[in-house]
This record gives C-alpha cells, structure tokens and sequence, in this order.
C-alpha cells in the first residue's frame, strides 16, 4: 500500500464532508482565475490596442480618470506634430452608444481619421475600411457585426442615426472588435462635440527608449498645460477600469482566501478530532510525528488539489457562461490566460497546506497515551 | 551469545510515576525483568497502574523515576519512535484498526516506518495473515470481521515490522471464551516460533494462567 492510498482513503472515509470542502473550494478558485483572468484579459486587449497600431504616447486632459471624459481641442494635434521627438499624431474621439434591439447597452464608438495612425493593427475581413471623404459610414468589429447581425453594405442605426457598414474589422484587442467605427468628424457631429476630441495617441521618433519616450510625455505636458501624456503601457496601467477590474479580482482572491482556508481549517480540525483514537494508535505503533504530519497534509493537499482542478474547470465554464451575453463579449476574453490559471492552482495548493497545517501540527504533537484514552 | 542476549530482554527498575496533577500515584518503585522467549501476565484491580507500566515499558510514557532498558540499552537515549515501530508490538482490547482499511492494508500500517520496500509489505502483510489464520478474509475491512477476527489482524499488524517484544493490554477483553481461548493459543503459538517476549495486563484469571509468569500490583506497587 502506498502512503498516497492512505491519504485518498482516509477522505473517501468521510465523502459529503470532503466533497463539501472541494466544492467550497472549487468556487473560491474558479471566481479567482475567472476575474483574475478577465483583468488580466483587459490589460492585454488595452496593451494590443496600442502597441499594434505603434502607439507610444496617449495624451488626454490632465487629471481625468477615464478616457471617455476627457475633453482636448483638435486643433491641439498641429502643435503635438511640431513637438521633435513625435513622428505621428492621431486624434480620437471616443464615446458609447447602445443597441437596445441586440441588448448592447454600452459598445465603443471610435471616431477616427481613415488615413490616420489608429487604421493599423486592424485587418478588413469583409468590405473596406474607411476613406476620406465617408460620412456616414461604419465599420463594425467582428464580434459587434456577430452580435448585431450586420454584413458589410447593410445599415445599422448608431444613436438613432442610420449608418452604412462599409467593413468589417478584426483587431488584436478585444474593446475594438466588441466597438465601431465612424470618420471622426462624423462622430463629432453626432455627439455634438465638434472640434473636440478625447485623446491625442502619438508615434515616438525613438520608441524603443522608453526613458525618451517618457521625456518626450514630460515635455508636452510642460508645453501644453492642461494635457497628461502618458507612455502607453503606463497609461493602459493607470486606467480606471483596469484598476477596478483588478481591485475586484484581488479583493475576491482575498475572500476566496480566507472562505477557502477557513473551509479546509475546519474539515482537518474536525477531522484530527475525530480521529484522536487512530491517531493515538499510529503513534504508539511507532509513526513519527512528522508522518502524522504528512498524513494529514497530505489529506488536505489532496482536497486543494481536487479543489484548485475543479476550481479551473468551472472558471472556464463561468467565462463561457458570462460570453452567452452579448454585451460580455466585447469585452471578455474567452480564452483565460496561462497566468491566472497557474495563479488559481497556486493558490488553491497553498490554501489547502495553510488550512491544514494547524490541525496538521495539532495531530502530531498529540500525546499517545492520552490520543488512546480518548477512544 | 552476547550479554544482552544473555540477560532480560526488557528490565524495569524502581519505575515512579506520578500524573501531572500530582494526585495520581500511579507506580511506586515497580521493577521487574521479562527474559528473552517469556510471558508474563500483569493482572491487578482497575487503577492499579497495569496500563501505565505497560505504557513506560513500551516506551509511550516516561517514568518521573527508575529506568527502563531494553536489550541493556536504557530507553532513555533510545529513539522512542524507533523502538516502538521496530521492537514492540502492540496488541489493544478495542483492537483499534483503522476502519477505513482492508485487514491487509491495516497490516501494512507499522510497516511505513519499517525497513520495508514498498513492493515487500503487501507480501509480508499477507504472510502475517496467514500466520494469524486470516489470509481467507485479507480483503475485508474490520467493520466486516468478527472481533475475533479483529484481534487476529491486530495481532498480524503488532508482527509486522517483526518486534522482539508484544505487549498487550487485555487482549482478550472483549472477547467471548471461545475467542478468547484462539487468541491465547495463537499468542503462545507466535511467542514459541518467533521467539518473542510477551507481556500482557489482564484482569481475567484464565489469561494470566495462560503466561509463563503472573506479577501482581495493587495500588501502584507489585505484591
């Protein structure tokens, strides 16, 4: 017989109970690697927006949280593209529209120039991308054209306006595929925002120093009092979403810790209790306190691993679950990172050998004498 | 033949022990010698310290005073883990196998901190069964043996790591005359063939006949 058969034993032994446990556990597990996942998957598709279409500086009003409430005059763009050191400058405006009718109730809606720096990065699947001299065109990422149902050359109504799609796009980031896109100048009459945009995204002369870059940033803030700009990745960092999408995923991984060692502390505890008498027998047949450990280690190890297994599973099936609804998929990756998974293993490993190891220490340091009166 | 050989196997001298509390004076100055190939029956009234001798000689307890040696080596600066899974067998009145497991894996219990490879303690295990008369029910958890059978497997799992001493607190107490007549004859048979030493507390009359020697205590001393 092997010590491992001992283990598996001793928890089929008592099966609701150690069934419970791995379920409590699984839960805790699968809502860390989900939500860690889902962070980490907006960190990423934000990172690819950037860095596919050779972003390096991301200017935007000083002071703002979130992207979609700065406010910068347009104009600012032929002072930006004076500055030495910037090689491109491309203008945005970003805001939300909703389709009621495909229950999308907050999709990205870009408006850029169609000869502009942002056009990169993105493939035409089907139909064109933008022209100069389009108005009241769009073209759809492909997971919006899949929700709404759209092919190119059909009409789509964006804010009770009806558009043409032009083309369907797909983009290595997740928001642009879940989004749209109009010509800038459309998108500012719509939302009545003329000669204004949200941010400023500018090409480096020098991207690969990243102190240059940063210097760069520091220098058009001194010259332009009023606008933050803000190396990509620090800025994908500094987001707000990505920080509250984080701060959720921690927080939860925090509960799932306490819930999940507190649920294996509990299942061991009562478990050496009960098992004091046997216990007490090993011991006097001559097991070492440190076998005893093992012993019971291993029983909670063995539920962390069946736990932290289960616990990815069901993350997995969770985000698919999540991705039936259609707002979700614009911006859910399905595909969970190797890091979170690895992240929610870790985890799961290390709260089983938490949980367990005070009982664990309680059952070795046991008496025999006085674990054999107890029977 | 070596002295140790020679001389008592397991020797107690003057063993004092007083519970922490300080209200129980369970031994007071007990010494005795079990020879090498002996039994001997420790019988006494309920409380009169049988069972904590049997603790301290099987190396489970200290004594507060005296010395216990085994083999001329006091238990003092021996390893009481090893001498426990290696030297002693222990035999229960509640049997005390482990429900979960088949008589044969319960067998193999001792043998995790016996000098056996993996691979050798299913087949010892299964020779020790046999030994007992038990290799028919090898597969059967104790939940589905009779207590007689119970006492059998216990008995295959104190041989495992094949000790030189047994030690049994009322082995046969809760067992029924015809049980407990099997069990005594297959501790007498086991003490000859493998020349163990055996020592056993008992209030029954007819176990401590069964031994090659009776020791009396009242009251934590020997009479």
């Amino acid at each position: 017989m092997r010590f491992s058969t001992l283990i598996v034993k001793n928890l089929f032994n008592r099966p609701m109970r150690s069934l419970l446990t791995v379920v409590g556990l699984a839960i805790g597990i699968g809502a860390v690697v989900a939500l860690m996942g889902i962070a980490k998957g907006f960190e990423r598709s934000f990172v690819a927006l950037y860095e596919s279409k050779g972003i390096d500086l991301v200017a935007v009003r000083g002071g703002i949280s979130n992207q979609l409430s700065s406010n910068l005059d347009a104009a600012l763009a032929d002072r930006l593209r004076s500055i030495p050191g910037v090689s491109r400058v491309a203008r945005s405006l970003v805001d939300t529209v909703a389709f009621e009718e495909a229950n999308l109730v907050s999709v990205l809606i870009n408006g850029w120039e169609p000869d502009g720096l942002l056009m990169g990065g993105l493939r035409v699947t089907e139909g064109r991308p933008l022209r100069m001299g389009d108005e009241r065109t769009a073209m759809l990422g492909r997971v919006l054209a899949k929700n709404l149902g759209k092919t190119a050359g059909q009409t789509v109504d964006v804010a009770g306006e009806p558009f043409q799609v032009i083309g369907v796009f797909e983009s290595p980031s997740l928001f642009e595929d879940g989004g749209l896109i109009v010509p800038l100048s459309t998108l500012q009459k719509l939302m009545g925002r003329e000669g204004q945009v949200t941010a400023f995204l500018l090409a480096a002369n020098r991207p690969e120093d990243s102190e240059a870059v940063g210097a760069l940033g520091r220098e058009i803030e001194a010259m332009i009092p009023g606008v933050a700009a803000v190396p990509a990745r620090d800025y994908v960092e500094r987001d707000l979403q990505i920080r509250l999408a984080r701060a959720m995923a921690w927080t939860t991984s925090l509960i799932a810790l306490v819930i999940g060692s507190v649920g294996i502390l509990n299942t061991m505890a009562t478990a050496v209790y009960e098992r004091t008498g046997e216990i007490g027998v090993l011991r006097a047949i001559g097991w070492r306190r440190s076998r005893v450990l093992k012993l019971i280690l291993g029983e909670s190890l063995m539920l962390g691993v069946v736990g932290s297994i289960a616990g990815v599973a069901l993350s997995f099936v969770g985000v698919r679950l999540l991705l039936l609804a259609p707002t979700a998929r614009s911006f859910i990756d399905p595909n969970l990172p190797l890091g979170a998974v690895a992240g929610g293993l870790g985890l799961g490993l290390s709260l089983s050998l938490l949980g367990g190891l005070y009982p664990a220490i309680r059952a070795a340091a046991m008496d025999p004498t006085e674990a054999l009166r107890h029977d | 033949m070596t002295s140790a050989a020679i001389g008592p196997i397991l020797k107690a001298t003057d063993l004092e022990r007083i519970y922490p509390d300080g209200q129980v004076h369970a031994l007071r100055g007990v010494s005795i010698e079990l020879a090498h190939g002996e039994s001997i029956a420790i019988t006494g009234p309920s409380g009169c310290g049988k069972s904590t001798l049997l603790q301290i000689l099987g190396g489970l307890d200290r004594p507060d005073r005296g010395e216990v040696s085994f083999r001329g080596e006091s238990l003092q600066s021996m390893d009481l883990d090893r001498f426990r899974a290696r030297e002693v067998g222990f035999v229960f009145q509640s049997f005390h196998l482990v429900g979960t497991l088949s008589a044969i894996e319960n067998v193999q219990i001792p043998m995790f901190e016996g000098p056996w490879p993996r691979a050798d303690r299913e087949r010892r295990a299964d020779r020790l069964l046999d030994e007992v008369g038990m290799g028919h029910r090898r597969a059967h958890r104790p939940s589905r043996l009779s207590v007689g059978e119970r006492q059998r497997v216990a008995i295959a799992r104190a041989l495992a790591n094949d000790p030189a001493l047994l030690l049994a607190d009322e082995p046969t107490g809760n067992l029924d005359s015809r049980n407990q007549a099997d069990v005594l004859d297959l501790l007498d048979r086991l003490r000859k063939e493998r020349g163990l030493s055996l020592l056993m507390v008992t209030h029954s009359a007819e176990v401590a006949s069964s031994a090659d020697r009776e020791v009396r205590l009242r009251d934590g001393r020997l009479v």
